[in-house]
């Protein structure tokens, strides 16, 4: 699947060297910089825009009928990855759990969120077994259910970044991580964990804080015209809703997770990490891990050293932005530009996976009709081929410096909206810029240099 | 030895970074000129 996943084809006639491409990059941030600064006098984003579609059909698509569906159909395909990871073949290619997970769900969702909206709220499983189960305890006890505890303030992100970073061992630490068997019961375990906490909790404070995969998605939403209130579908200004994100704690922890977790991906290819790797092996295995834990235990240090400096990197040029004076502390100058992480995120993930999602991707159709892997063809589809040719290695490359670069302007544009609310003074705003502009100029670079690496 | 024959492999490494360097040399500087600028001038001056 890795090697699919990140195109290892030569690029053998680019105009310019890849490296050149980073400086491009880099100008085109520059120039936008500049031009925000002269042509962006006011805040734009903070306000609340938002119209209801017309003629009905935005309180069509958010209607409890269209919402029971999606539930069946989150519910259908949860079940779905448990029965094809415990009772199908253990080969992770012909296995349905292995691809709908990473590929289709961790992937795919990205883009159908960005695109149109939180879809993954309609379609969460959780949340509709969860509000089954309490429409189920409410009819038999014919009574209202006790009150669910107060959702802890201090507890803000942090049960999403743990699922998050879980998620990410399970995908790039654990060796037989892609195994069909051990989805099924991570599944399982995860399924577990959220009901309890749903039932402690609440259905929508455990949704909306807490539960791993809504939050992540939801962040990646708030890129989307579209938005739902009170049960209606409506449109709201291109990237207001990334501007009305209220930062709880742990919000700039699972950003630096999402895009440290990419990182490591990306870097784990190189020759940077495949010198120094073995070295950390051989001390885990002097150690007296075995030789698979040792290669687990290294990877891990090396998730979470990439995921530190990530979320120091961020934190320097915030602290650094501090420096222009306007009397924020570092800590919330974190918090007030932490959605700018959001598009980077987007970048990181669009970038580094944009052939993953588009080969394998194509999977989906044979998997969902021999989900088991055994031969069968339940609707049709199971001979469906995964077409490499689809796209060419060039093009590959250019769409992946276009979402770089993209994510990145997207990124400097709210950084600059958000610097005008903030601050009194016009010049100190466009001053304080200068380091987060460090910032975005950082990511591209090393955004750009890891895809060389996957590339090379 | 070995660090001048892979040369070729980490100077384009290091070529993808040179962006991020010559940005935070200019913000020392600026940083350097902004204090100056706001300390209080000497008698002698």
């Amino acid at each position: 699947m890795s090697l699919i996943a990140h195109g290892l084809v030569g690029r053998s006639d680019l105009p310019i060297p890849e490296w050149l491409f980073g400086w491009g990059a880099a100008m085109v941030l520059v120039v936008s910089f500049v031009a925000l600064a002269l042509l962006w006098p006011q805040p734009k984003l903070q306000r609340e825009h938002w119209r209801a579609l017309p003629g009905g059909l935005g309180r069509a698509l958010a209607s409890r009928a269209v919402e029971l569906i999606c539930g069946a159909l989150g519910v259908f395909l949860l079940g779905m990855v448990i029965w094809s990871g415990l009772r199908g073949t253990q080969s992770p290619t012909a296995n349905f759990a292995p691809t709908f997970i990473y590929v289709i769900f961790w992937l795919g969702l990205v883009a159908v969120s960005v695109l149109f909206g939180d879809v993954f709220r309609a379609f969460n499983p959780w949340r509709a077994v969860g509000w089954a189960c309490a429409w189920l305890a409410r009819t038999v006890s014919r009574a209202e259910l006790p009150k669910p505890l107060d959702y802890p303030r201090q507890l803000g992100n942090w049960p999403a970044v743990a699922g998050i970073f879980a998620f990410a061992v399970m995908e790039l630490v654990v060796s037989d991580g892609d195994e069909p068997h051990n989805l099924a019961v991570a599944t399982m375990v995860y399924s577990a964990a959220t009901f309890i906490a749903m039932a402690l909790y609440g259905v929508e404070a455990w949704i909306e804080r807490g539960e791993a995969f809504s939050v992540y998605f939801n962040l990646f939403s708030r890129l989307s015209p579209f938005e739902t209130r009170d049960h209606v579908v409506g449109l709201r200004r291109p990237l207001s809703g990334l501007a009305a994100l209220k930062p709880v704690a742990g919000t700039v922890a699972l950003l630096a997770v999402v895009i440290g977790s990419v990182t490591f991906d990306g870097a784990a290819e190189g020759p940077l990490w495949t010198g120094i790797a073995p070295d950390i092996v051989n001390f885990f295995d002097d150690l007296g891990l075995s030789t698979q834990r040792a290669f687990e235990v290294t990877f891990l240090v090396g998730l979470t050293a990439t995921i530190l400096l990530i979320h120091g990197f961020y934190r320097l040029g915030t602290i650094g932005a501090r420096s222009v004076g306007g009397g924020f502390s570092a800590l919330q100058l974190a918090r007030a530009f932490v959605h700018t992480l959001v598009p980077i995120a987007l970048a990181y993930v669009a970038a580094h996976y944009f052939t993953l999602l588009l080969f394998q991707g194509q999977a989906f159709w044979a998997l969902i009709s021999d989900p088991l892997g055994n031969g069968s063809d339940l609707f049709g589809t199971a001979d469906r081929q995964v077409d490499y040719a689809v796209i060419g290695a060039n093009a590959t490359w250019y769409w992946q410096v276009g979402f770089v670069v993209g994510g990145h302007v997207l990124a400097l544009t709210l950084a600059h909206d958000r610097a005008l609310a903030l601050y009194e003074d016009t010049k100190l705003a466009v001053r304080s810029q200068y380091w987060m502009l460090a910032v975005m100029v950082g990511f591209t670079s090393l955004a750009l240099w890891l895809l060389s690496q996957a590339n090379g | 030895m070995s660090f001048f024959a892979h040369a070729g492999h980490w100077l384009t490494s290091v070529a993808y970074f040179i962006p991020v360097l010559v940005f935070l040399i200019w913000l020392g500087v600026t940083q350097l000129r902004e204090r100056r600028r706001r300390r209080p001038r000497g008698r002698g001056d």
